[in-house]
């Protein structure tokens, strides 16, 4: 479903070549549930932003359902954003001047008209995936009003909003409290085995990571070949 | 939930810099707004004042013997027009007007009513005056014969500053210089043409050669003068804003010999014309202060969209097209401009109210919605200019500049 090939992301800083990514294959089934780990400055960061169709990479290709996504035009690879990727950032990323269940619906109005006509579905279903993830007394907040925790979760809800068929999730439960990181990685597992909802995360939290199913190693821009079976190499 | 209602958020949620935007467009707004009510209201004033008192035409013989200096203000001794002649001269001009309204497209309502737009106005006056000279106290002086009633009308601004109007044939009025350099008292008697004539009244000061005349009525001039049937001008005055005058005048001039016809419509036109290029002049200054209001907006909204990277970024991560982002800050740009308008709209109908009274005496200041429309219209545009660059720029900025964790 993804495949990542050959991918290289060089940066040029200041006149000086930085090799961010080298040589990158990857091939990732519909469904899978897999994490990324690696110290900071990795490259795990910006290989999750250029299979999430956010970063263009220097050489390689990353084909989505045999599509080489850095072929499209920028209508295309915004509807391919919009529709089949959803992303979870490891910082506060919602609209300061929205409520909760705003910020959650926000990605329909750039999505299908299709969608767009049934606005009280969204919102019944933005309230459910809010209330899956314990902020049904929060609906209304504004961000300022929530934790960072909340926040977090208002993210994550956002990014299951156009049941999109792949989830990139940068350091997922980073402002989580143990119980919240251990509800919101169960509403992930639940939604890959009743979706078949393709997971990736970056993390630097090996617990977490053992949690998914295929852990990646990446190294100084590089993937280690991974190990099955949640323990990463 | 739609583009421009997310947009309309963030400009509630964002008041302050939403005031400070908009307040940059208002200013503007309001001058230009504030400088188009004060025109038009004084343009309209001096229509009224047209309107009122409409246009003037003077009619006088061909040969009129007098200084050239008095010839200017139609005044002139010596040569005669007579009074048979007027009703052939009212024919021609009449005609000339019904000629000239009918070019224009107005309405004949009746005979010798004419209109335009629905309003019928008022046949002309003609006034006739016999001007004679004499000497009065040692002084040299011009006696005019008129019609009050007509004269009134004719010279709207005469008035009395002392006693009244003369209203029996024995009677004159005197000008305020006239009545200064001979020391002539009202209710004196004066020798006007060896005739005992009682000053009834002293007219207001005119600043015109009125003030150094003595007047009684036509028929007492003919009799003291023995000019019987005979006149030296004719004042028309036409009670209508657009009345082709100026046509009437040449008409005259080519169809009754022996009178020339003069139009004042040509000065009135003149001074119009030098109104409405001043107001553009000051309108282009305006204008230009639009254009520095929309260099301000522009930083305004620059700086606000370097703050916004991450929101851009965001937006374009959860699948904004290019198109969408400019949309949603064209939207922005519209509210803002649209409360810009009304707010210009409010303080520049205000200041009009300050400002209209200095320059326009007497002016009645007229604030129509066509005002707002033509605010919110100004601000709007203003407001879509000075964001078209910014927008473009804010959807070409990259998800990754915009997230440098990313």
């Amino acid at each position: 479903m993804i495949d990542i090939h050959d991918i290289w992301k060089i940066y040029d800083v200041g006149g000086e070549k930085i090799e961010a990514l080298r040589e990158i294959s990857l091939k990732i089934d519909r469904g899978s549930f897999i994490s990324i780990v690696g110290h900071s400055g990795s490259g795990k960061t910006t290989l999750l932003s250029i299979l999430g169709g956010l970063t263009k990479p220097t050489r390689g290709s990353v084909s989505i359902d045999g599509t080489d996504i850095w072929s499209m035009n920028d209508k295309e690879l915004s509807s391919l954003r919009n529709q089949k990727i959803g992303f979870i950032f490891q910082f506060s990323s919602l609209i300061p001047t929205l409520s909760a269940i705003d910020n959650v619906a926000l990605p329909v109005i750039y999505g299908s008209p299709e969608r767009r006509h049934n606005w009280k579905a969204v919102y019944e279903y933005a309230e459910e995936l809010l209330s899956t993830l314990g902020l049904k007394h929060k609906l209304k907040a504004f961000p300022s009003e929530l934790s960072g925790g909340q926040q977090r979760r208002v993210a994550i809800a956002r990014a299951f909003i156009n049941k999109p068929a792949i989830i990139v999730a940068d350091e997922p439960t980073g402002d989580l409290d143990s119980q919240s990181e251990s509800d919101v990685m169960e509403f992930f597992s639940k939604t890959n085995e009743q979706y078949q909802t393709t997971f990736l995360l970056v993390t630097h939290n090996l617990a977490l990571a053992r949690m998914t199913d295929k852990v990646h190693n990446m190294k100084d821009g590089m993937l280690i070949q991974p190990n099955n079976g949640g323990s990463p190499s | 939930m739609k583009i421009y209602q997310v947009a309309l958020k963030e400009i509630g949620k964002r008041k302050m810099r939403t005031i400070y935007t908009s307040f940059g467009i208002a200013v503007a707004v309001s001058m230009l707004i504030s400088v188009m009510i004060t025109a038009s209201s004084g343009q309209k004033e001096v229509f009224n004042v047209i309107a009122r008192y409409g246009h003037s035409l003077t009619i006088q013989p061909v040969d009129t013997k007098s200084a050239q200096s008095l010839k200017n203000f139609g005044i002139g001794t010596g040569s005669y027009i007579p009074e048979t002649a007027l009703p052939d001269i009212l024919e021609v001009y009449q005609k000339a007007i019904v000629s000239g309204w009918e070019k224009m497209g107005a309405l004949i309502f009746q005979e010798g009513t004419m209109g335009m737009g629905g309003a019928a106005f008022p046949p002309p006056t003609f006034a006739p005056r016999l001007y004679e000279e004499t000497t009065i106290k040692n002084k040299d002086v011009i006696v005019g014969g008129v019609v009050l009633e007509k004269e009134l009308i004719a010279r709207f601004w005469w008035d009395i500053d002392e006693g009244k109007f003369m209203d029996k044939d024995d009677e004159v009025i005197i000008g305020r210089l006239f009545a200064a350099l001979t020391q002539t008292k009202v209710g004196e008697v004066l020798d006007v043409g060896n005739t005992k004539m009682t000053v009834s009244g002293i007219l207001r000061e005119t600043d015109s050669p009125d003030d150094y005349m003595v007047f009684t009525s036509l028929k007492s001039c003919q009799m003291i003068f023995n000019k019987q049937g005979k006149i030296s001008m004719i004042n028309v005055r036409a009670m209508c804003p657009k009345c082709p005058v100026g046509e009437a005048a040449v008409e005259i001039n080519k169809k009754v010999l022996g009178v020339r016809a003069t139009s004042q419509m040509e000065i009135a036109t003149a001074q119009s014309q030098i109104f409405q290029k001043t107001t553009a002049l000051i309108v282009s200054f305006v204008v230009a202060s639009l254009i520095i209001s929309c260099i301000g907006v522009f930083n305004i909204i620059m700086g606000a969209i370097h703050g916004r990277m991450r929101e851009i970024g965001l937006l374009k991560a959860l699948g904004a097209s290019r198109n969408q982002l400019v949309r949603f800050f064209m939207y922005e740009a519209i509210l803002i401009g649209i409360t810009g308008g009304v707010i210009g709209f409010a303080l520049g109908g205000a200041l009009s109210h300050i400002v209209g009274p200095i320059l326009f005496k007497d002016i009645v200041i007229q604030v129509t919605p066509r005002y707002l429309v033509i605010a919110v219209l100004l601000g709007t545009v203003a407001s879509i200019v000075a964001s078209i660059y910014p927008a473009l720029y804010a959807s070409k900025i990259r998800v990754t500049d915009a997230f440098k964790s990313l």
